[in-house]
């Protein structure tokens, strides 16, 4: 029963990603579009399979991390996408500020330094946002049930799952790239939410001298 | 207090069967007699079966989207890394510059503001401690 309903919703999932990929009816598509499309599907293809080799080694590395921030992300979800949007609005204005350094010898490495958090936090971010979506579609909810699945359970398969989901989302035209850019945005939240899954304060609490703890 | 009681205080695994006998030790211990705990009616923790790894799952899933993109680029006539490279290549430059424009009409007294509320919004947003496995 289970398998038939999934099944039905791959067919469904499949006919609906057809009929808004496809060119509308009646509209004939020439050879060189034709051409671009098969080359920005084979693009899109090739950066998920570098997503997927980035999402499994960072899990194998700090999978715990990547684990503290996804529950975060299903905890929740509106502050870390208020403080995904809000940092990456932070981080434009502060290029565009360094960007005006650039004639004086620091704005060059200020840009280097930040774009380089910037893409680790989103890297980071994004692959979270992997594990929560895979959890959320297909997390066990019983002991019973995980002790039945035999690949499907821990940390690696729910990313797995979740690039391989949000990887097909990203294929649709004009969903696709929307949905992604929205992950995105959760990802940078919940990766600065939770100081990249260590569960840290980013600033320390001012104390003055002979006040109680 | 009797030695049986002390023994039984010692180790009451042990001397499971004085607590039928003596009263007092009843009146005592059988209030905080301590429940088993069904673990399977406790809720899922997020780290139980975490560290399993599935290698079928990662092969499968990485091979599969391997040679999809290898099949693709073949028919589009370009290399995987050439592919890439088009993908992940962003002109930086150009982004600044869009940037740069969109925010010229605030002029430099409403960018320095606008810098200060965003980035004090920020410092707000980012001084909440996770709730995460708290909540």
């Amino acid at each position: 029963m289970r398998k038939g309903v999934l099944l039905s919703l791959t067919l469904a999932a499949t006919a609906v990603t057809a009929l808004i990929a496809a060119p509308p009816f009646g509209t004939s598509v020439t050879f060189s579009q034709a051409a671009s499309m098969m080359t920005r599907t084979a693009v899109s293809v090739s950066l998920l399979f570098v997503w997927i080799l980035a999402a499994v080694v960072l899990t194998l590395m700090s999978g715990r991390e990547i684990r503290y921030s996804s529950i975060e992300l299903r905890t929740s979800p509106l502050h870390c996408f208020a403080l995904g949007l809000v940092a990456v609005t932070s981080f434009v204005l502060t290029a565009i500020l360094f960007s005006y350094l650039i004639p004086f010898v620091v704005g060059i490495p200020l840009l280097v330094a930040l774009s380089v958090f910037a893409v680790l936090t989103k890297v980071y971010g994004t692959i979270a946002v992997f594990h929560a979506v895979g959890t959320i579609v297909a997390g066990t909810r019983s002991r019973d049930e995980m002790a039945r699945r035999r690949w499907l359970r821990g940390d690696l398969a729910m990313v797995v799952i979740g690039v391989l989901l949000l990887g097909a989302i990203r294929l649709i035209p004009v969903v696709g790239p929307i949905v992604w850019g929205l992950a995105s945005v959760f990802g940078v939240g919940t990766a600065l939410a939770t100081k990249f899954g260590r569960r840290e304060p980013w600033f320390l609490v001012w104390r003055p001298m002979g006040s109680e703890l | 207090m009797s030695d049986p009681c002390q023994r039984y205080a010692e180790d009451p695994e042990a001397n499971a069967a004085h607590l039928r006998e003596c009263a007092k030790c009843r009146g005592i211990y059988a209030p905080i007699e301590s429940q088993a705990v069904r673990v399977d009616a406790l809720p899922l923790a997020p780290w139980e079966g975490a560290g399993h790894r599935s290698w079928p799952l990662v092969f499968g899933g990485a091979l599969a989207l391997l040679a999809i993109a290898l099949g693709l680029c073949a028919a589009a006539g370009i290399s995987l890394a050439a592919a890439i490279r088009a993908g992940a290549g962003l002109d930086w430059r150009a982004t600044l510059a869009i940037a740069s424009n969109a925010v010229r009409p605030l002029g430099p007294i409403g960018f320095a503001v606008l810098f200060v509320l965003v980035n004090t919004l920020l410092v707000v947003l980012l001084r909440r401690s996770p709730r995460g496995i708290d909540a």
